[in-house]
């Protein structure tokens, strides 16, 4: 059984439908925003919650290797993870964890939502977060 | 606009980066200095605000009962990195708005056991993206935008390193001249940044202490008049591609219109500085900083660094005592002791960090990408 690490940030459907991010548009202000806000941040309008596009561009990418500021490593291993922030066609930025390792990312590369998991509960429940791969490339399961 | 004028009368620091030290300890020791200083006693002082992150509910309180028990208010501030810098911001307003006539703001902590949430009590999904990633991505993209090398990220560095070698208050006190290869060669905690261009998370405690100006003449003696010209705190506004999931984020505009803010209520600009400091967790931020604060034109930063510009003897040095990444990075303490360096580079006391001739002197601190305070300080010589 796979369900979200926190609720209120994705969609995960059943099937072979995309996972989509939550977030909320602010019609006073005619603005994107991710994720959901209690209200508009430029208008303190009421916002509606909207599904987000799944694919966006890469603007910035880091893969980090280390939990801390130089003190603490990411995991007992060495390995490192992804962070990318990719701009949405709706305006909206997003922070998140990357897949793949060094050298798969490009500042302007197409790239696409999935859901993973980020925690393995003693009765096996998935609780997933979401990151961006590549576009096009083969999401493993 | 500050109702009155104020000045600061007294800093204090201890060494930082003590292992297995007390924070506590620390902040009793640094806001002694201090008071030893200003050449004053606690009685004199009417308002301490204590800036800590990772010490416990009322420990500020707890210390002060040593300091004396006078009665008199005491406040505990907290803004990540900028705690201690908006202690000291609340200490000049309490003291610029006729409330008292001497504050006093007082950082101690321990930057590694700080809370590891930021924002929240329990691990969420925006907690996975951590603050070396927020930084590690603005150099990752100006190296795109700009062609900054990593090189240039570890000039900053180096600099700030050997900086810190003239620093007997500094945590990382290198006993050879640190090189660009050396830290290139440190091991990657965040591409590009590498352990040795991160900031130094350790212990450390810094104080200072504001007061009217009939008050600093009294206690002046031969020194100068060392007078607070601006004091601008800022939260984060909307702009395109807001992020706001994150430890740490916020746009480097906030920058941008704090020092603006600042420079207007203290009547200077960019040109006026003598010497700068900067919250340089990462070199990325050193050298994004030389732009929004004005210093150079957008995209000129990597040519001061190699003009060595802002090394101690360039034409605008910036983290003239190491820096976050050189003295250290305690946590609440790190703004307070931006202002013991200024404000001794102000009077001519700094030894072998001094700027010469330094009379404007500035100082900068972000709190989680959000928060952003400046302060100006300036001497009357």
């Amino acid at each position: 059984m796979r369900r979200p690490f926190e609720d209120g940030y994705f969609t995960m459907p059943d099937g072979h439908e995309q996972p989509r991010l939550i977030g909320s548009y602010s019609q006073t202000a005619d603005k994107y925003f991710f994720p959901r806000r209690r209200r508009c941040p430029l208008t303190a309008g009421a916002v509606e919650d909207v599904l987000l596009s799944p694919t966006g561009e890469l603007y910035a990418w880091t893969f980090v290797e280390s939990a801390w500021m130089g003190k603490t490593r990411f995991s007992s291993t060495g390995d490192g993870h992804g962070v990318g922030q990719i701009e949405l066609p709706e305006g909206v930025r997003v922070q998140s964890i990357l897949r793949g390792g060094m050298g798969d990312w490009e500042i302007g590369m197409p790239m696409q939502l999935e859901v993973y998991p980020l925690v393995t509960e003693a009765d096996g429940t998935e609780l997933c977060s979401f990151r961006f791969g590549p576009a096009g490339q083969e999401t493993p399961q | 606009m500050m109702a009155r004028d104020v000045y600061v009368i007294g800093v204090g620091m201890v060494p930082f980066g003590q292992p297995d030290a007390n924070a506590a300890d620390l902040g009793f020791e640094a806001a002694v200095n201090a008071l030893e200083d200003a050449g004053i006693g606690f009685e004199a002082v009417g308002y301490l605000y204590n800036g800590y992150i990772s010490a416990g509910l009322l420990t500020g309180v707890t210390l002060a009962k040593d300091l004396g028990l006078t009665g008199i208010p005491i406040s505990h501030v907290e803004n990540a990195s900028a705690t201690g810098s908006c202690a000291f911001h609340e200490a000049v307003q309490v003291v610029a708005g006729g409330s008292v006539d001497v504050a006093m703001a007082l950082g101690f902590d321990d930057l590694n056991r700080a809370a590891p949430a930021i924002g929240g009590d329990k691990p969420g999904i925006g907690q996975v993206i951590l603050p070396a990633a927020f930084f590690a991505m603005w150099a990752t993209r100006r190296m795109y935008d700009v062609g900054t090398t990593v090189e240039t990220y570890a000039a900053i560095a180096a600099k700030n390193w050997n900086h810190a070698r003239l620093n007997p208050y500094a945590q990382r006190r290198a006993d050879h001249e640190v090189t660009v290869e050396e830290i290139l060669a440190s091991r990657m905690i965040s591409y590009p940044h590498t352990s040795k261009m991160a900031c130094a998370a350790g212990s450390g405690a810094a104080a200072a202490i504001v007061a009217t100006r009939e008050v600093a003449e009294r206690l002046a003696g031969s020194r100068p008049l060392i007078r607070v010209v601006a004091s601008q705190q800022q939260s984060e506004q909307y702009v395109d591609g807001h992020i706001f999931m994150g430890a740490v984020v916020g746009p480097g505009e906030l920058t941008q219109t704090t020092a603006k803010a600042a420079y207007e209520e203290a009547g200077v600009g960019p040109a006026d500085l003598d010497l700068a400091h900067v919250h340089d967790a990462f070199p990325i931020e050193e050298l994004m900083y030389y732009e929004l604060l004005g210093v150079c034109e957008a995209g000129e930063g990597d040519k001061l660094v190699a003009e060595g510009a802002t090394s101690l003897g360039g034409r605008i040095p910036f983290s003239t005592d190491g820096g976050l990444i050189g003295r250290g990075h305690p946590g609440g303490p790190t703004g307070l002791a931006q202002i013991w360096d200024v404000t001794r580079q102000l009077r001519a006391e700094a030894g072998p960090l001094q700027v010469e001739r330094a009379r404007t002197g500035l100082a900068h601190m972000m709190g989680a990408g959000a928060v952003c305070v400046i302060h100006i300080l300036q001497s009357t010589a």
